[in-house]
C-alpha cells in the first residue's frame, strides 16, 4: 500500500461531474446498446454509478436525453423520486422522452 | 460491431439495413411492430399480463403466442407463414428474437441500435444473446 494517503472529497466540481458523467454514459451505451430489456440495461455498473452521482447529474442526464434519446428514465426516477411519464404510455418511447424533457423544462433544467 | 458481443457475425453473413432507432426493440421487430418497445411491466408494451420481472424464455413464448405464434421446428422457409427464432442465455432468460424474411434470410433489431439482415439464426448467437432456444410461426394473414 502506498504511504501517500489520498483525501476523499465529498463533492465534485461541475467540470469533474460532467467528465465523470460523460465517461460513465459512454461506457453504459457501449455495454447496453444491444440489450432489449431496460431493466437489464439499468442494472449495469456504469448506469448504477450515474444514479450514484445524485441530483447534480439530473441536468446532464436530461441534456443527454434531449441530444440522443435512450433509457434514462429509471435513473431520473431513482434520483428525483418523481415520475412524469403517463401510465398509458404502452411502450411509445418518445412519449417517455417528451414527458421527462417537459418535466425538465418546467424546472429550467434543460 | 464488437465481436465479443457477436462472435459469429461477420461482414459476409450480415448487412445493416436501418439506422439506429430507440423507438422499438428486437421483440417488437420480430412481431413486425416498429412503434413500441416490448417489455413486461407498466408503461411498456407486452401482449399478455406479466410481472415486470418476467424474463424467462417461457414468458417470451407466452407473449408471442398471444399474437398468434405457435412453436415449430427450424425447418425451411414456408410460404404463407412468418417464422421467428427465440434466443435465451444459459440461465433460461430470454435475450432476443429474430424474424425470417420472405427470402429465407433473417432480420434482427439489435437493442437500441440498427436492424440487420443475417443469413442464419446462429449468426448472432454465441455471445450477448446466448443461443437459439426455439422457433415459432404464424400465418402471414394474422401478422400485426
Amino acid at each position: 500500500m502506498s504511504g501517500a494517503a489520498t483525501r476523499f472529497r465529498e463533492t465534485l466540481s461541475s467540470e469533474e461531474l460532467r467528465e465523470q458523467f460523460e465517461a460513465l454514459a459512454a461506457d453504459w451505451k457501449e455495454r447496453s446498446g444491444y440489450l432489449s430489456n431496460t431493466r437489464q440495461m439499468a442494472m449495469l455498473e456504469p448506469y448504477q454509478r450515474i444514479i450514484g452521482l445524485g441530483r447534480p447529474a439530473v441536468p446532464l442526464i436530461l441534456k443527454e436525453l434531449q441530444r440522443e434519446p435512450n433509457f434514462w428514465f429509471w435513473a431520473l426516477e431513482a434520483i428525483t423520486g418523481e415520475d412524469p411519464v403517463p401510465p398509458d404510455t404502452n411502450g411509445v418511447v418518445d412519449r417517455m422522452v417528451d414527458a421527462w424533457l417537459e418535466w425538465g423544462r418546467r424546472r429550467q433544467l434543460v | 460491431m464488437p465481436d465479443h458481443h457477436f462472435p459469429w457475425l461477420t461482414a459476409a453473413n450480415s448487412r445493416i439495413t436501418s439506422p439506429a432507432d430507440h423507438r422499438y426493440n428486437c421483440l417488437a421487430w420480430a412481431a413486425n411492430d416498429s412503434t413500441h418497445w416490448w417489455q413486461p411491466g407498466p408503461k411498456f408494451h407486452w401482449p399478455t399480463p406479466a410481472d415486470p420481472d418476467a424474463d424467462r424464455i417461457e414468458d417470451l413464448i407466452a407473449a408471442f403466442a398471444a399474437v398468434g405464434f405457435v412453436p415449430c421446428g427450424p425447418g425451411d422457409l414456408e410460404p404463407g407463414f412468418e417464422r421467428i427464432a427465440l434466443y435465451a442465455d444459459a440461465a433460461g432468460r430470454y435475450t432476443h428474437a429474430a424474424r425470417q424474411l420472405p427470402t429465407g434470410t433473417w432480420t434482427s433489431k439489435l437493442g437500441i441500435a440498427e436492424d440487420i439482415e443475417h443469413d442464419t439464426p446462429d449468426n448472432i448467437a454465441g455471445g450477448i444473446y446466448g443461443d437459439v432456444f426455439g422457433f415459432m410461426r404464424r400465418p402471414v394473414s394474422t401478422a400485426t
